[in-house]
């Protein structure tokens, strides 16, 4: 325990500022309770159209400001530098369409000076389509405090915290989308209230690549991600348990049917990102495929996870929360009918590793397991599983001490299978 | 000369038994005509939330767990509506004739999804997914209501099986319990016991503040409870017997139906072999008595004799289970003369 305890005070040295923390900078919303959906509106709509010659509207701005719900507003190719926001019940039911077939030619930049590129708050089911959003200091496209929304075609590239993010909301689609090169997470689901009967979030066919997180999800709830690829960032995906939000931990989250790979991208060496130097990324254990730190009922099924140097998938207990004990616990999650190594053309450094922290939680079924945390497999219960795991506080030592940049030295290296249109991302050279 | 298509129109009325009253939000509705989907509808989408059990129900409940040996049998159902075609060959293959007039309508049907609702795990499909469960089992539903569209609560109520209150899936008015009320785009998780009581073939269906309207225009599906460790049969068809009716599906006229659709060719063919297991589970879906039939073959019933036209009643069910011993194609019907004639049939083949 002693081992336990000083490594756990290491780590939280490290976090003078938390991840989630600077998703709520002053300048944020404050979290409100999303409450019920806003009843839709009847009737077409209005559509208005945006261009930077001709139209009536010049900015995408001004032509939200007129829309009222479930109107529609079209905007012409051509780079907007603007930072759009959509607040408040009288715009639910927004569309707002870019190029859905060809995102990369309605651009929205926002020079590093302005905040988010689309910022939707209050406002339930809002749909945006067909933009990219780059060089923000927060968020390319940011939903908070909404019941439903749809973000379809987009591109978030170089923004200062996430790429595409929603959170204290319920339910929602993210489909369809890229996002790289931002500097803490691409995608980012988070603070889910808890609901006894949830509206989902679904989240398919999206890329992230090129970031610290491919998937963050602080305290995420009730959302599947499927048929999406994570690879070259430094962590595949993290659903995970932070006091800095509320609601910890994640909870009844589906991960299944993605291709998780080459998360190997070690940004403390170079990016094209400003490198975090404090908060929760310092402590990414690069080299991960799935970080399960922390939560309930999560389930990783059916993934492709191969060339990731540290671990395939890790489950650890969230040891950071303070304030929230209570849910620092594993319970019931399920890691079951992945493939892993590509049938043993690149492997994982390892594959699975699993401190034994909790309750319920197993292991089953996996194909291409070879090396494991522990070796002896002592805490990789078999599926189904139920009652208390074996907590071997020896292994989650181990396992922490993959955390940061100095994990990178306990990688175990295998070549990679050549993979068409893709090359693997460790170093980062301008 | 008299006008044919006016008298079979008739006839057909006549047979939907016409005056059809249900209940929506304490307000008695009157089904009898094309319109009265829309009429229900609309007034189911005005029902509100109830505003959580009463103190009289205010019980609390565990959600159990398998008994030992027994495991969670999980299932995601999503209830979605889809167009319905309920001839799809437009013919019928018995009498050898066209089915004439429209065919189509919006069904609301129960659909098996993948974990999470990641994607579809099957066709949304009259009737939905067949849950399996041995005894010792729960039966686990992730049950999402996914027919936004249609803006009313919907839910999922079992037979068969055991269950508490809150899994129980039963709009009561302000007496509904948390599973009672599943609105559009919500999600809920129904804990279902297989007790040794539980073993046969059972319904479930929509039981919301429109189950009427609901389970006549699809929502419904079957239950299969076996003995722990019992050997599945090498053939299973589930059969729902019921009549699509005018005033649910907007149509001209009323069909004749077995798992939704219309007469031999459209009706499930049952393909089975000399020498198969071949379990047939009938359930009864609608409000009329029906039974059932199979040309050449008998079985024997839940008392031991032997039997070849059992009646099925409204949510009632009877399992013909045999060993194939007579090939040949062999018609399979309701033996309610105006059913069988109407459509309510099918093709059993039995290869040598």
């Amino acid at each position: 325990m002693r081992f336990r305890t000083a490594a756990v005070a290491a780590l939280a040295a490290g976090l003078l500022i938390p991840a989630g923390a600077l998703a709520q900078a002053p300048s944020y919303p404050e979290p409100a309770d999303p409450g019920k959906v806003t009843p839709r509106p009847s009737g077409k709509g209005k559509t208005r159209t945006v261009c930077k010659k001709g139209c009536k509207f010049k900015t995408i701005q001004s032509a939200v400001n007129k829309s009222k719900a479930g109107d529609t507003v079209k905007v012409k190719r051509g780079t907007y530098r603007e930072a759009v926001a959509i607040r408040g019940a009288k715009k639910s039911y927004l569309k707002i369409l870019g190029n859905p077939s060809a995102p990369a030619k309605v651009v929205l930049d926002g020079r590093d000076k302005k905040q988010n590129g689309f910022l939707v708050d209050g406002a339930d089911e809002v749909t945006i389509r067909g933009f990219k959003a780059r060089n923000y200091s927060a968020n390319g496209f940011f939903f908070v405090n909404v019941v439903g929304y749809t973000a379809q075609d987009l591109i978030a590239a170089k923004t200062g915290v996430y790429g595409i993010y929603a959170f204290n909301s319920k339910g929602g689609t993210m489909r369809d989308s890229e996002a790289y090169y931002t500097s803490d997470a691409g995608f980012y689901i988070g603070q889910t209230p808890a609901q006894v009967k949830p509206i989902r979030s679904i989240v398919t066919n999206i890329e992230s690549w090129g970031n610290p997180l491919g998937w963050s999800g602080t305290n995420m709830r009730y959302v599947t991600i499927t048929t999406s690829r994570f690879y070259n960032n430094a962590v595949g995906l993290a659903p995970n348990a932070m006091d800095s939000e509320k609601f910890p931990p994640a909870e009844d989250n589906v991960i299944r049917e993605n291709e998780i790979f080459w998360n190997n991208f070690n940004f403390h060496e170079g990016a094209p990102f400003k490198i975090p130097t404090e908060g929760n990324a310092v402590l990414f254990p690069v080299g991960t495929g799935v970080l399960l730190f922390g939560g309930r009922r999560n389930v990783v099924e059916d993934n492709e996870i191969f060339g990731n140097y540290a671990v395939g998938v890790a489950a650890l207990e969230a040891f950071l929360l303070e304030k929230n004990p209570q849910a620092r616990a594993l319970e019931g999650n399920i890691v079951r009918d992945n493939r892993f190594g590509l049938g043993g053309q690149d492997l994982n450094g390892r594959e699975l590793a699993y401190d034994g922290n909790g309750s319920g939680n197993c292991f089953g079924s996996n194909t291409g397991v070879s090396v494991t945390i522990p070796a002896d497999r002592s805490t990789l219960a078999p599926c189904p599983f139920t009652g208390a795991n074996t907590f071997n506080p020896g292994v989650q030592g181990e396992m922490i001490g993959l955390a940061g940049k100095a994990g990178v030295a306990k990688w175990i290296r295998h070549p990679h299978a050549p993979k068409q249109g893709f090359q693997p991302l460790e170093l980062f050279t301008p | 000369m008299p006008d044919r298509s006016t008298t079979r129109r008739s006839f057909f009325g006549l047979s939907a038994g016409a005056a059809f009253l249900c209940t929506i939000g304490g307000q008695e509705v009157r089904l009898d005509d094309p319109n009265a989907a829309d009429r229900a509808d609309a007034l189911a989408a005005q029902v509100p939330r109830p505003p959580g059990a009463a103190p009289q129900d205010a019980l609390a409940f565990p959600t159990p767990e398998p008994q030992p040996g027994g495991r969670k049998r999980e299932y995601w159902v999503q209830a979605r509506t889809r167009g319905w075609d309920v001839a799809p060959t437009g013919r019928d293959d018995w009498h050898g004739r066209p089915i004439p007039g429209k065919r189509n309508f919006r069904a609301l049907v129960y659909q098996l999804m993948k974990p999470g609702f990641a994607a579809p795990n099957g066709p949304p499909l009259m009737p939905g997914p067949t849950l399996y469960a041995e005894v010792g089992d729960t039966l686990v539903v992730h049950f999402r209501n996914a027919a936004t569209t249609l803006g009313q609560a919907l839910t999922m109520h079992p037979h068969g099986v055991r269950y508490t209150p809150d899994y129980d899936g039963v709009y009561l008015g302000q007496h509904t319990r948390v599973g009672g009320f599943i609105a559009p785009g919500e999600e809920f998780t129904y804990t279902w016991e297989a007790t040794p009581d539980s073993v046969g073939v059972w319904p479930y269906h929509d039981h919301g503040p429109n189950h009427t309207l609901n389970t006549f225009r699809g929502a419904f599906g079957a239950i299969v409870i076996r003995e722990r460790g019992a050997e599945p049969p090498d053939v299973e068809q589930v059969l729902f017997l019921h009549q699509l009716l005018p005033p649910f599906t907007g149509l001209p006229r009323a069909f004749q139906a077995i798992n939704g659709c219309t007469a031999a060719g459209n009706t499930p063919t049952i393909q089975t072999r000399v020498g198969q297991d071949v379990a047939l589970h009938v359930i009864g879906m609608d409000n009329d008595f029906h039974d059932f039939h199979i040309h050449g073959h008998r079985w024997k019933d839940a008392a031991g004799a032997f039997v070849d036209t059992p009646t099925v009643g409204p949510n009632e069910s009877i399992t013909a289970r045999f060993v194939e011993d007579n090939p040949g194609r062999w018609l399979y019907h309701c033996h309610v003369f105006s059913h069988q004639d109407a459509g309510m049939a099918g093709w059993y083949m039995a290869s040598p």
